[in-house]
């Protein structure tokens, strides 16, 4: 990957849950690469928490997109510098409102060979849901709801 | 200066965004205390121009300025 493209502030975000149908496409996307040994893929999917007796039916995403994508940046970077042999990296986040049990976080690396691609994913994860400023309300079955924060 | 807030500190403001003419950190964290009923109890980050700042920093009013409650991505 070039110097250029590595700079580049891509934007994550997409309205509403991310299709499998677009997991499968990206996965296809890949097959000229003849360079590339192992895909590494996280997702990650809203779950149906209990809280106080009633069940998490969705989460309302919403995020400071421009410091979000700055830092996306940077890790981007960093990633790529940690792990030169990864080919490429790939990262979705939802926004709006998603369903419990629907896709909301795609983190897909690509590299040589799988060490790197599964060490990579890892830390990406990682260092999403540390840095970036998403916020999601957790909508419950009574139509109250609570800030989800991450631990 | 145009303050932004987001999640649960917007939730509780009423508002996406407030208005004020803060001269400091510590001055806007007094000021949001007084404006933003329950601000106090929360945990919540100011980010001036896109970064998380810690400690009191001096504000000239051309920076972009966030309020930020605890994260929740992925």
């Amino acid at each position: 990957m070039s110097e250029a493209k590595k700079h580049k502030v891509k934007d994550i975000f997409v309205e509403g849950a991310i299709d499998p149908t677009f997991v499968s496409e990206s996965i296809a996307k890949h097959a000229t690469r003849m360079d590339i040994g192992a895909h590494e893929i996280f997702l990650g999917q809203v779950r149906a928490d209990a809280i106080e007796g009633r069940a998490v039916v969705a989460i309302e995403y919403t995020a400071y997109r421009e410091m979000a994508l700055e830092r996306m940046t940077d890790i981007r970077e960093e990633a790529f510098t940690r792990w030169p042999e990864m080919t490429c990296l790939h990262v979705h986040h939802s926004l709006g409102s998603i369903a419990a049990g629907q896709l909301c976080f795609m983190v897909f690396a690509s590299a040589a060979h799988r060490k790197q691609a599964r060490e990579a994913v890892a830390w990406v994860v990682d260092s999403v849901k540390e840095q970036l400023p998403i916020f999601g309300k957790e909508i419950l079955s009574d139509n109250d709801h609570v800030w989800k924060r991450n631990a | 200066m145009k303050v932004l807030l987001f999640g649960l500190i917007a939730e509780k403001a009423g508002s996406d965004h407030m208005e004020i003419p803060a001269t400091s950190t510590a001055d806007l964290d007094r000021q949001l205390q007084d404006r933003i009923r329950g601000l106090k109890g929360l945990s919540y980050s100011i980010a001036i121009d896109r970064t998380i700042v810690h400690g009191d920093r001096a504000l000239s009013g051309s920076e972009e300025i966030a309020v930020l409650p605890p994260f929740a991505g992925g």
